[in-house]
């Protein structure tokens, strides 16, 4: 499988696992508390909120986002787009940094981890790897082109 | 150039696109999609509907332990034939929800019918910045007589004063207070003399003694549910516990809608001793 199949794979998954946060933090799934221990301490922490939506949501909304790029990119005309896997490249460079700032907080302010958003992180993790190849790939392999080209 | 736009297709570059023929990696690819796809509908869709109200979330209650008498603050008839304890924190969201949304309910309908007693208890989580700050002020406002009104103006401001808004949330816990009705002077001077200290400490390890770890938690008859609750999980779980000590179930007339807010100063209001 090409890695943009991977990366469209580990999105879908990260949207599952955004959506569960986000009907958890409203209450759908399971009860809520403000708890002394680990994932409730940080569902319910106020860092669980960010720009008036839980931070869960903008998660959904990445992986989606993710998620229709990377199918795109495997369609024959962007199959090889610089720009698709450029911004592909940033937006999961931006959800790696979104990450290791959420994990900071959870490390050295909340003082407590919750798995899912540790299964989150992974997810952003492989994803920016994935993309940083497919964009060196498609560099090297537009370079070449370029220049058999002219 | 053109002509080698057309040979070479369209945007397709073989080092790039090593497997687009291969139509093993396109059935493992929509394999793999539409597996996780039914997989996280599927888990999705069981928790969202399986019962996971707070009935679900209740845990039975060691029967051996002693009665809680005589602390935190009650609301309500002494004779009322059922108890309800609330462990709360005045940070937490949740706990704010319950106050704001299900309580005037449960004031309205079940504490002013007489057939609840409500007692609060505080439990000051270490993860709340101003907590301490906002039970110390709620126990200041029990020595005037006005701890459920300043326990509902606490919670309903709690964006003003807690951790994230105010480094200095006595400031605005003295501005909640004059703003109930509270005298001032004596106020002020219980908050920045934090008298009340010890008291909150009781209430907290009341909570620890009986591993409350979440707030809020509520104890039914002898169900303990850590959990926030509608109204109507909440009067079930009442009419569970009288049901189950042979007290009759309040009326249906009871669960008519009654206007949230209109009793509150009906109330009768005790201090806790």
């Amino acid at each position: 499988m090409s890695r943009r199949k991977w990366m469209a794979v580990v999105s879908l998954a990260g949207l599952f696992l955004g959506a569960y946060l986000t009907l958890y933090h409203y209450g759908f799934i399971g009860t809520l508390a403000c708890n002394v221990s680990s994932c409730e301490k940080v569902q319910t922490s106020r860092w669980s909120m960010f720009l008036g939506l839980p931070v869960a949501t903008w998660g959904a909304g990445f992986y989606v986002l993710m998620l229709v790029l990377t199918v795109a990119g495997l369609q024959p005309r962007y199959e090889s787009s610089r720009t698709l896997s450029l911004v592909l490249l940033m937006m999961s460079g931006w959800g790696l940094l979104f990450t290791a700032w959420l994990n900071y907080l959870e490390a050295f302010v909340i003082h407590a981890w919750c798995e899912w958003c540790l299964g989150s992180a992974t997810l952003v993790l492989v994803l920016f790897v994935l993309s940083f190849l497919d964009w060196r790939a498609v560099e090297s392999s537009g370079n070449v082109e370029e220049l058999t080209a002219d | 150039m053109a002509n080698k736009r057309v040979e070479t297709g369209r945007g397709r570059k073989p080092g790039v696109v090593k497997s687009s023929k291969s139509s093993t990696s396109n059935r493992a690819f929509f394999l793999l999609i539409g597996s996780i796809a039914i997989l996280g509908i599927g888990a999705l869709t069981y928790l969202s509907t399986r019962p996971s109200g707070a009935a679900a979330a209740a845990s039975p209650i060691d029967t051996t332990l002693p009665k809680i008498e005589s602390q935190g603050y009650v609301i309500g008839n002494a004779s009322a034939p059922l108890e309800v304890t609330e462990f709360g924190d005045f940070e937490c969201p949740q706990c704010g929800r319950f106050a704001s949304i299900s309580e005037p309910d449960v004031r309205s309908r079940l504490v002013n019918t007489g057939t609840i007693r409500f007692r609060f208890i505080d439990y000051p989580l270490p993860m709340h910045a101003n907590t301490w700050n906002a039970s110390r002020a709620a126990a200041c406002a029990a020595e005037q007589d006005k701890f459920w009104e300043m326990h509902d103006a606490i919670f309903a401001n709690q964006d003003r004063w807690n951790g994230e808004a105010t480094h200095n949330p006595d400031k605005v816990l003295k501005q909640i207070g004059a703003q109930i009705g509270l005298k001032t002077d004596a106020f002020n001077q219980c908050i920045d003399t934090k008298k009340t200290q010890a008291k909150v400490q009781a209430h907290y390890e009341i909570a620890t003694k009986r591993q409350v770890n979440a707030t809020p938690t509520f104890v039914i008859g002898d169900k303990q549910i850590a959990a926030y609750m509608p109204y109507d999980e909440f009067k079930k779980l009442v009419d569970d516990a009288l049901a189950k000590q042979g007290t009759p179930v309040a009326s249906p007339a009871d669960t008519t809608k009654a206007p949230a807010n209109d009793t509150k100063k009906s109330v009768p209001l005790k201090k806790g001793q």
